[in-house]
C-alpha cells in the first residue's frame, strides 16, 4: 500500500517547527460569546478558553476551556458593571490565572469594553503576558451608543488602559452595524453578527501571526496597525468584512458579498480607513493565483488606493471552502468623528457635540481631505507615531512613499470620537491612572484572608456593597 | 527570704492588634483582687490578633511588661495570656460514662474520668486545645446539675464546650512570651477573659452574650444557664473600620483612626447629608473637606456588616430559640458613636454596654472598655490561683527560688 507522506504547511515537520503557540482567550459575556461563534463556526484545532464572572454566561458556552471565576465572592452573578468588584475577583483568581499564559507566544484576547470582568481580566493577563514574553492582542468591541454615556465612559477609559499595556488593540464599535438590515429588526441578530464578527477577527488574526501558510505576514504588520495609539484620542481603529463562499465561486461574487459586510455598508468610513490585512483561508485547492485575484478584485473594489497586506494559509479542513477576512485600520487619527455621539441629557449635553465641526480648521480641512470621488490615496492628517511601538508596515512600498512627505499642520488635535471636550478648548489625551495590580487589602495584606460565605472581609464593606461614596 | 511571706502577684498579658497590654495584679488574703497597675504600649505588627513579625512583635511585648514593672514595682516572672485569633473554633460536645460504684455513686473519680474522655476526643488536625468548658452533668433521669458528686445515677453525661485552635499559631503567641524569660503560666480565651470582668453570676445564668469588639477581631461568648453554651471569633475589627475610611475617602491611615474616634458615627443621620469635616493639613498632607455621610456611610456598612455576621452565627447555634437574655458590647471598637443603637437594630434582644466589675486599687482603668479583657483575665487568674492548692514546703521554696531567678532574668 502506498503511503503519502503530507509535506509543506500539513505536515508535522511543520507542526515542529512552527507550533500553533496562539491562545485564542474569550473574556466577559460579549468575548464569549465570540468564541462559541468560533466553536461552532470556526476551525477546532484553535486553542480557546472564555472566562467571565456570570454562571449563566459560562454555562451555556460551547468552549470546552471555560472558567468561571469569583465563584467564592460574586456567586456566578456577574460583576454587573463594577470595576472594583471585577479586579478584587481577578485579584482572587490571580493564582490560577497563570496557567491561562503559559506556553503561548501570542494570546488574542476578545472582550467588550464597557463589559468589568473582561476588561479587568485583560489587564491582567496582559501584564502576565509580558511577563511571560506572550505578544498581546486585544479585539474589543465599543458599546452601542445608545447605551448611554456610562457605558461609553468606561469604554472609554478601558481602551486607553489597554493601549497603555497591550500590542496591540483593535477597536470595533458596535454602531456600525445598526444600519445593518437585519440587526435594526432584532437587537439579538444584531449582537449576534457584533459577535461573528469578532470571532472571525480573532481568526484572521491567529492565522496572521501563526507562522504557516502561502503568504505569510507577521505579528509586526498587525502591530503596526494597531499598535500606534496610546489613551484613548481615536477609539474605533478597525473595522472587518468576512466572506465565505466555495472555491469556485466567482471571486467578483465574494468581493461583492464581502462589501457588503455590516461594518462597510457605512462609506464614511474610508475617508479614516488608510491600511488593510486581508486573511485568506482555504484548501489545498487554493493556488496563489487565486489569492491575487481575490486580492485584485478588492483592490478594484473598495473606493480608497490603500496599501493591502496579505496573508494567505491553508486549512485541510476547509472542504472546498475559502474564507477572507479584511482588517481595515486608521493608524492616525481623523479629523471627523467616526460615529456621531448620541446626546446625552443628563451628562452635560454640549459635550457631546462633535469637536471636528466647532474647531476653525477650514483651510487645513480643505487641503487634507479629499472629496469622497476621488479614488486616489487617502491623505494622512497628523501623523501621530507612537515613540514606543514601530511604525506601520511598509507592505506597499510605492504607497508609504507617497503618503509621508505630507505637511504637518500646527493645529490641535481633535479626538475623533467621544469627546467632551468645550469648542475651542485644547484637546488633552485622556491617560487615567489605571489600577493594573488587583485591590490592595491595605493593613491586612500580610494576614490570612477573612472569607465569609465567598466574600473578602478584607475588602471595605461599602465596595462590595457597592454603596456609593462622596468624595 | 525566699520562703518568707510573698506577696500573690498575678499578671495578665493581652497582645492585641492596637496595643499590647500587661496589668499587675495582687490577690489579697481574702480572695479579693486589687490592681496594681497596667502598662500597655502599641502592638506592632499584630494584625487580626496575630503575630506578623516575631521580633518587632516581641519588642512590643516587652515593653508593655516593662512599663507594667516600673509602675507597680513588681517583677513580673510568669503571665496569663489571652489567646484569641480567627482560626481558633469552638464545638459543644459530651461525654458519658457508666457508674459502677457501690450504690452507683458517683464519684470525684467519675468526673475526672469524663474530663479525660472529653480531653481525649478528636480534634482537626494540626489544632490544639484551649478550653474545656464544663457545661453541666446530666444523670440517668435527664436531671441536670452542675455538681453530681454524692447523688446516684447508672450513668453519668458531661456537655462541654471545647474551644481550639491552630497549634502553630497558639504557639506563636505563647513562644513569643517565653523567649522573654517569662513564663506562660496559663492562657485564656480572650472572650472567655472578657466575660470574666463583666459578667456576673446572675447575668450568667439569665442568660448573657458578651461582644467583645477589638482592632484586629471581634469575639464573643455566650451563656445561658450559667454555662458558655457558644464562643466565636470574627476576624474583623476596628482596624476594618479605619482601613476602610482610607479606602474610601483616600486619607493616611492616622488621619482616618483619628477621623473615626472623633467624627464618625455608625448611625446614618439624613440630617448631615450634606455636612463636612474639614481635616486640617498637616506638613505632608493639604487640608481638605469630606463629606461626613460619606464617613457615616462607609463605618455604618463595616459595624452593621460585622454585628450581622454575629448574629447569624449566634442564630445558627442550638441555644439561640431558648436565649432570653442581654447583649453586651464592649472592647476598644466599642466605643464608636452610635454603636449601642446600632446594635439595638439588628440583634433582636436587649443590648447594653458592658460595665466592668469594680477593683480594689488602681481606678484609673475601670471604665476603658479596651481593657475589658485584661481585666476579666484578672479575674480569671484569681479564680485559677485560687482553684489550685497553695504550695508548701518545698514546693514552696522552689517557687520562690525560680520567681528570684527569673526576676535576675536568668530562666
Amino acid at each position: 500500500m502506498i503511503e503519502f507522506k503530507k509535506d509543506g504547511p500539513f505536515s508535522e515537520k511543520a507542526d515542529q517547527l512552527f507550533p500553533d503557540r496562539v491562545r485564542i482567550i474569550g473574556l466577559g459575556q460579549t468575548g464569549v460569546a465570540a468564541c462559541d461563534q468560533m466553536v461552532m463556526h470556526g476551525r477546532p484545532s484553535q486553542d480557546i478558553w472564555v472566562f467571565d464572572s456570570d454562571q449563566q454566561t459560562i454555562e451555556s458556552s460551547v468552549v470546552p476551556n471555560r472558567h468561571l471565576l469569583g465563584r467564592d465572592l460574586v456567586h456566578g452573578l456577574g460583576c454587573a458593571g463594577d470595576m472594583d468588584l471585577a479586579r478584587e475577583i481577578v485579584a482572587l483568581e490571580e493564582s490560577q490565572l497563570v496557567n491561562v499564559v503559559e506556553g503561548c507566544d501570542f494570546l488574542i484576547l476578545i472582550l467588550g469594553l464597557a463589559g468589568s470582568t473582561g476588561v479587568a481580566l485583560a489587564e491582567h493577563l496582559i501584564q502576565l503576558g509580558r511577563k511571560t514574553g506572550a505578544k498581546v492582542i486585544v479585539a474589543g468591541v465599543q458599546p452601542f451608543a445608545f447605551e448611554g454615556w456610562a457605558r461609553r465612559e468606561k469604554s472609554i477609559q478601558a481602551t486607553a488602559s489597554l493601549r497603555q499595556e497591550a500590542d496591540s488593540v483593535l477597536v470595533l464599535s458596535q454602531d456600525r452595524i445598526v444600519e445593518n438590515p437585519a440587526a435594526s429588526k432584532n437587537v439579538r441578530l444584531g449582537f449576534h453578527l457584533m459577535h461573528q464578527l469578532l470571532a472571525q477577527t480573532a481568526q484572521a488574526l491567529a492565522q496572521i501571526v501563526c507562522k504557516r501558510g502561502l503568504i505569510q505576514l507577521s505579528f509586526a504588520d498587525v502591530r503596526s496597525l494597531y499598535g500606534r495609539y496610546i489613551g484613548s484620542e481615536v477609539l474605533e481603529n478597525c473595522w472587518v468584512a468576512h466572506v465565505e463562499g466555495d472555491i469556485h465561486d466567482s471571486t467578483e461574487d465574494l468581493i461583492q458579498q464581502l462589501l457588503a459586510c455590516p461594518m462597510l455598508s457605512d462609506e464614511s468610513i474610508w475617508k479614516h480607513v488608510d491600511h488593510a490585512i486581508v486573511a485568506v483561508n482555504g484548501t489545498r485547492n487554493l493556488g496563489l493565483s487565486d489569492v491575487q485575484e481575490m486580492v485584485g478584485a478588492l483592490k478594484d473594489h473598495i473606493p480608497v488606493n490603500i496599501p493591502i497586506a496579505t496573508s494567505a494559509s491553508l486549512d485541510e479542513e476547509s472542504h472546498d471552502k475559502v474564507r477572507m477576512t479584511v482588517l481595515l485600520a486608521m493608524t492616525t487619527p481623523a479629523l471627523e468623528p467616526l460615529v456621531e455621539e448620541v446626546p446625552d441629557k443628563q451628562h452635560s449635553p454640549k459635550s457631546v457635540k462633535p469637536i471636528a465641526k466647532t474647531t476653525a480648521l477650514p483651510e487645513v480641512e480643505a487641503r487634507l481631505e479629499p472629496p469622497m470621488t476621488d479614488k486616489s490615496k487617502p491623505t494622512r492628517s497628523l501623523p501621530a507615531p507612537r515613540k514606543s511601538k514601530p511604525a506601520p508596515a511598509v507592505v506597499e512600498n510605492h504607497a508609504m512613499a507617497e503618503t509621508d512627505p505630507l505637511p504637518v499642520p500646527e493645529v490641535e488635535i481633535p479626538r475623533s470620537t467621544s469627546v467632551t471636550t468645550q469648542p475651542g478648548q485644547r484637546f488633552i489625551a485622556k491617560q487615567e491612572e489605571m489600577q493594573f495590580e488587583g485591590p490592595t487589602r491595605g493593613r491586612f495584606e500580610k494576614t490570612h484572608e477573612t472569607m465569609y460565605r465567598g466574600e473578602n472581609l478584607d475588602q471595605p464593606t461599602f465596595r462590595r456593597r457597592r454603596l456609593t461614596i462622596r468624595l | 527570704m525566699f520562703w518568707g511571706k510573698t506577696r500573690n502577684i498575678v499578671v495578665a498579658l493581652e497582645v492585641g492588634s492596637t496595643k499590647v497590654a500587661a496589668a499587675v495584679g495582687e490577690i489579697r488574703p481574702d480572695g479579693t483582687l486589687a490592681l496594681l497597675g497596667i502598662g500597655e504600649g502599641s502592638s506592632g505588627q499584630v494584625r487580626k490578633c496575630e503575630i506578623v513579625d516575631f521580633e518587632v512583635a516581641q519588642g512590643c511585648i516587652r515593653d508593655a511588661l516593662a512599663e507594667a514593672e516600673r509602675k507597680t514595682d513588681v517583677v513580673v516572672a510568669e503571665v496569663y495570656l489571652t489567646i484569641t485569633g480567627a482560626h481558633i473554633r469552638s464545638s459543644n460536645t459530651r461525654v458519658t460514662t457508666v457508674i459502677n460504684h457501690d450504690g452507683d455513686e458517683i464519684t470525684q473519680e467519675h468526673l475526672q474520668e469524663l474530663h479525660d474522655m472529653a480531653t481525649a476526643q478528636p480534634l482537626p488536625a494540626d489544632h490544639a486545645i484551649v478550653h474545656h468548658l464544663l457545661q453541666h452533668y446530666v444523670l440517668d433521669d435527664g436531671s441536670t446539675t452542675d455538681n453530681p458528686v454524692g447523688l446516684a445515677s447508672k450513668q453519668l453525661t458531661a456537655h462541654f464546650h471545647q474551644v481550639y485552635g491552630l497549634a502553630t499559631r497558639l504557639q506563636t503567641t505563647i513562644r513569643c512570651v517565653k523567649e522573654l524569660s517569662i513564663d506562660v503560666k496559663n492562657y485564656a480565651l480572650s472572650s472567655y477573659a472578657t466575660a470574666q470582668a463583666v459578667l456576673s453570676r446572675n447575668q450568667k445564668q439569665l442568660g448573657a452574650i458578651v461582644i467583645n469588639l477589638g482592632g484586629g477581631v471581634s469575639d464573643y461568648i455566650a451563656y445561658q444557664k450559667g454555662a458558655v453554651v457558644h464562643t466565636g471569633i470574627l476576624g474583623v475589627g476596628g482596624d476594618h473600620l479605619t482601613n476602610d475610611i482610607v479606602s474610601g475617602l483616600k486619607i493616611p491611615y492616622a488621619k482616618a483612626e483619628q477621623l473615626k474616634k472623633t467624627e464618625g458615627s455608625v448611625i446614618l443621620n439624613p440630617a448631615e447629608k450634606d455636612d463636612r469635616i474639614t481635616l486640617p493639613g498637616a506638613y505632608n498632607f493639604e487640608e481638605r473637606q469630606i463629606y461626613r455621610e460619606s464617613l457615616n456611610t462607609i463605618m455604618q456598612a463595616r459595624q452593621a456588616e460585622i454585628f450581622e455576621i454575629i448574629l447569624e452565627d449566634l442564630q445558627n447555634a442550638s441555644f439561640w430559640p431558648d436565649f432570653a437574655g442581654t447583649v453586651y458590647v464592649t472592647g476598644g471598637a466599642s466605643q464608636v458613636n452610635g454603636l449601642l443603637e446600632l446594635a439595638s437594630q439588628i440583634f433582636p434582644c436587649p443590648v447594653e454596654l458592658a460595665h466592668q466589675f469594680p477593683f480594689d486599687g488602681d481606678q484609673n482603668y475601670g471604665r476603658r472598655p479596651d481593657l475589658s479583657t485584661l481585666l476579666g483575665l484578672l479575674h480569671y487568674a484569681r479564680q485559677a490561683e485560687l482553684e489550685v492548692p497553695a504550695t508548701r514546703g518545698f514546693a514552696r521554696v522552689g517557687q520562690s527560688l525560680r520567681r528570684a531567678l527569673a526576676s535576675m532574668r536568668l530562666i
